[in-house]
């Protein structure tokens, strides 16, 4: 179904890499710069959800739970007793994953859509409980990242651009990981959990054990995103910090890039984030349903026309216009390792 | 040469429906044993008790002298256990070698042990020229032989077909047939469901006959052929002084 | 102390009257469809609308507007199964998924950018009275909403069982392809499952309407209940369904009594961490391994 743009990809890779390192120097536009560090970061979420919900098809709608887990330890730590968010953004990720385990254990129990309300109800659950928890967590009025000017060792930055390299320095991360999955024995597994569990038991494939540890990757680096983002924005808050809308996004940028796939979340932020970013800017708050009406037409529309994505749809026109002939020949047009999905 | 599948006892109710019942037979080191029986007899059923997605309500699954009972197929197949479904079922998503690596990785968690043994098994079941084609893109025929080289891949010591010769012509069967006779030549122990008579007169070396979840004959191609219940069972009562 | 419990459980049970309604729904689609929808809240909400309009505009009693609210999102589930349900049949849970999940964050949101997220009522003769029945006090809108609840879910398991159309749903629920070669067109069959599972949200909003505000994320908190619901009762079991709803109400009921004012959502996710840890396949489902 996807192939990985290979030739395009070799030449592609290190020219985007140099202009998102330079990217911040040439542009100080403080708006701009503040839709690139969002891009990267909710790719980055993507990323960590594609892991789970696009390639072994485990499809969580509440995701936002280990987002918010993430944000609250490391801010409790921060605040309560001083540890440093560079500490408390790796101790986040470490509770996030933890907290996988009992809502894997209980969420795996249903299949397909019962599974998504399930971690739905997961996620909502945490935010009524933190909204409850006013004594170490600071109930549903959250709080603020006491303000300590630039101090990198509390990572708090005046320069926005700071913000964007330790973004893009995850989602890079994110990316290397999901490379290293699908071309390994783990990416095989995964795909064949999200094809068929019962015929991936009959091979051997030891499918409870694969989504629970797929469930921990993704929920730490999900917790990981947290924590920046209430670095970012100095505030947290229950309704913030388990929104249901990360949730969203997070299966959202996937879907509409091309679920499966290394590049799909990277594709679909892309798509959605500046133009969501934008469109609130122009109606302000007065219009409070407007970006998510969008996103819903732009998720019916993509299922009903391009179920693949727009990766799938790039890749189509690839195979189509390049590469005409199907070949049963491996090795033709790929360099290097290849992963389940490559052929 | 041992019994390396011993089945006791085994018994298994769904709600109101005895499917299987107090089913008990086994299978010698390299033989061929067939499983027939009118359609709903509890053939595939057993193949799923005896791999683990069933539970059995009661009896033994003794396989290379372990327990299967309580195992999940994961396990069933490390045992050395491999099956294939009576509607192949592959990763669609995935290229027949993708496909085929993914059971081989049980064994070895290295791509390029995988990738060659995967080689291997994908020779033998006759793929190798669709190798890079999408498990969905195949014929059904490919399917099979697909989802034949996905168990093989594993390394199984006893390999279960599910009717791998259903709605096959008879060329496609003789070519069947030849495989599964070529994998028991190479010491692989194989027991197979069928309806196809040609298949199994052909390679069958005992038959065990079902109906309605019970067993009612075993013993040789011949011995069966004549048997009357098994006659009775297939025809009606109305032919079984033929 | 019994008189409070009782008094509980007669609430509970009336709101999970309306609870039944929306979980029947749900099971029904799943059942047939055999999909999630996602959407089923929202359109309670469109029912809870429509019933609002009739009631502000021309004075209609919203218990009246049944008429118009059932069959209006009985062709809303017709043409929906028609449109955008048939297109995902068969892909697989993603695409299922999300297309629903999608038209219920669509309608929400339109909702909320044309009805704004105030709260609106209807005020009825008989909103705010209540009747003795021993030492209990019935709300006598609720007490109508269940009545009416029953009967509306009584009629559906008639017509399931009795009727050529219902018994070729409840076929196809259990195995379309033999319903297929036995005559049953899916697509008509599917069609009318959709439409009286939108029917009777709409229902449950209209019969909501004297004793409960709408506003656009209403749908959210029945449809939740209705999924916890739908899984005690076991998927695709109607009368499971019924009988969770109710139970679902009163579990509520009982929570916010003797837990706290806001506890009711706590509630819902316990039983369902409930049902997933001890009984998986709901209360009439069988052990599968």
């Amino acid at each position: 179904m996807t192939r990985t743009l290979c030739p395009s990809r070799a030449l592609g890779l290190p020219v985007a890499a140099l202009v998102l390192i330079v990217l911040p120097r040439i542009v100080s536009n403080s708006f701009a710069i503040d839709i690139f560090v969002r891009v990267l970061l909710f790719a980055f979420i993507g990323v960590a959800w594609n892991l789970m919900g696009g390639y072994a098809k485990q499809l969580s709608l509440g995701h936002a739970a280990f987002f918010g887990l993430g944000a609250y330890t490391s801010t409790i730590l921060l605040i309560r007793f001083g540890v440093s968010p560079w500490i408390g953004i790796v101790a986040g990720g470490v509770v996030a994953m933890l907290a996988s385990l009992p809502i894997g254990t209980l969420c795996f129990r249903l299949r397909g859509p019962y599974f998504a309300i399930a971690t739905i109800g997961t996620a909502q659950t945490l935010m009524l409980l933190f909204l409850k928890f006013r004594n170490f967590a600071w109930g549903a009025e959250g709080t603020t990242i006491p303000y300590r000017g630039n101090s990198p060792m509390m990572m708090q930055f005046d320069a926005k651009a700071a913000y964007y390299y330790i973004a893009l320095i995850m989602l890079a991360i994110g990316l290397a990981i999901t490379y290293w999955i699908e071309r390994c024995w783990v990416g095989y597994y995964l795909v064949a959990v999200g094809e068929d569990q019962d015929a991936a038991e009959a091979v051997g494939v030891n499918v409870p054990r694969i989504k629970r540890d797929i469930y921990l990757i993704s929920a730490f680096l999900t917790g990981l995103a947290g924590t920046f983002y209430v670095q970012y924005i100095y505030f947290i808050d229950p309704n913030t910090a388990f929104n249901f809308n990360v949730s969203v996004q997070a299966a959202l940028v996937s879907i509409v890039g091309g679920v499966g796939t290394l590049w799909g979340p990277v594709v679909g932020t892309i798509l959605l984030e500046p133009t969501s970013a934008l469109v609130q800017s122009w109606l302000g708050g007065a219009h409070g349903g407007v970006q998510l009406t969008l996103y819903a037409v732009i998720l019916m529309a993509v299922i009903m026309w391009r179920p693949t994505g727009v990766l799938g749809v790039l890749t189509g026109a690839y195979e189509r216009i390049v590469r005409p002939a199907p070949s049963g020949v491996a090795g033709t047009a790929t360099a290097g390792p290849k992963g389940p999905l490559d052929g | 040469m041992g019994e390396l599948l011993v089945v006791r006892g085994l018994s298994k109710r769904f709600g109101g429906l005895r499917a299987v019942q107090d089913l008990g037979f086994s299978v010698r080191e390299g033989q061929i044993v067939a499983l027939i029986g009118p359609n709903g007899a509890g053939k595939t059923t057993s193949f799923n008790l005896i791999t683990g997605y069933y539970r059995p309500d009661a009896g033994s699954i003794l396989a290379f002298g372990h327990e299967l009972v309580g195992l999940r197929p994961y396990d069933v197949c490390a045992r050395g256990l491999a099956r294939t479904f009576q509607v192949a079922r592959p990763f669609g998503k995935m290229t027949v070698l993708a496909n085929v690596m993914t059971g081989a990785f049980l064994r070895d968690k290295k791509l390029a042990v995988a990738r060659r043994r995967a080689r291997d098994a994908i020779e033998f079941v006759g793929l190798s020229a669709k190798e890079s084609t999408l498990a969905c893109d195949l014929t059904t025929m490919d399917q099979r032989r697909l989802e034949m080289a996905r168990a093989l891949a594993t390394e199984p010591r006893l390999l279960l077909l599910d009717e791998a010769m259903a709605g096959l012509n008879p060329a496609e069967i003789d070519q069947a047939v030849a495989l599964v006779d070529q994998l028991s030549r190479r010491g692989l122990t194989i027991v197979i469901v069928e309806h196809v008579m040609r298949a199994i007169m052909a390679i069958a070396q005992h038959i065990v006959v079902l109906d309605h979840g019970q067993k009612i004959a075993e013993g040789s191609p011949k011995e069966i052929a004549a048997h009357p219940e098994v006659i009775r069972a297939y025809l009606g009562s109305g032919y079984s002084h033929a | 102390m019994a008189g409070v419990v009782a008094q509980a459980v007669v609430n509970g049970l009336l709101i999970g009257g309306i609870y039944a309604l929306v979980s029947i729904g749900v099971t029904l689609i799943f059942g047939v469809v055999k999909i999630v929808n996602f959407a089923q809240g929202e359109f309670v909400m469109i029912g809870m609308y429509i019933s609002f309009w009739l009631a502000s505009r021309f004075g209609l009693d919203p218990v009246a507007s049944l008429v118009v609210s059932m069959p209006a999102l009985f062709v809303a589930g017709v043409l929906l199964q028609k449109f955008l349900i048939r297109r995902v049949l068969g892909l697989g849970d993603m695409p299922q998924i999300f297309l629903t999940f999608a038209l219920s964050l669509l309608l929400m949101n339109l909702a909320l950018l044309l009805f704004t997220a105030n709260y609106r009522t209807v005020q009825t003769s008989y909103t705010l009275s209540a009747i003795h029945i021993g030492p209990l006090y019935v709300g006598v809108a609720k007490l109508i909403a269940f009545v009416l609840a029953m009967l509306l879910s009584g009629a559906l398991e008639v017509f399931l069982r009795a009727t050529d159309l219902g018994k070729a749903m409840r076929a196809s629920a259990q195995n379309r392809e033999v319903a297929m070669l036995m005559g049953v067109n899916p697509d008509h069959v599917f069609g009318v499952a959709m439409g009286l599972s939108l029917a009777l949200a709409g229902a449950a909003g209209s019969l909501l309407m004297p004793f409960y505000p709408v506003y656009p994320g209403v749908g959210q908190v029945f449809v939740l209940m209705a999924f916890v619901a739908v899984v005690l009762g076991t998927l695709g079991n109607v009368t499971g369904a019924l009988i969770a709803g109710l139970m679902m109400g009163m579990a509520e009921s009982l929570g916010v009594q003797f837990v706290g004012a806001d506890s009711g959502l706590i509630v819902v996710f316990a039983m369902l961490l409930l049902t997933l840890a001890l009984r998986p396949s709901g209360l009439f489902g069988a052990r599968t391994r």
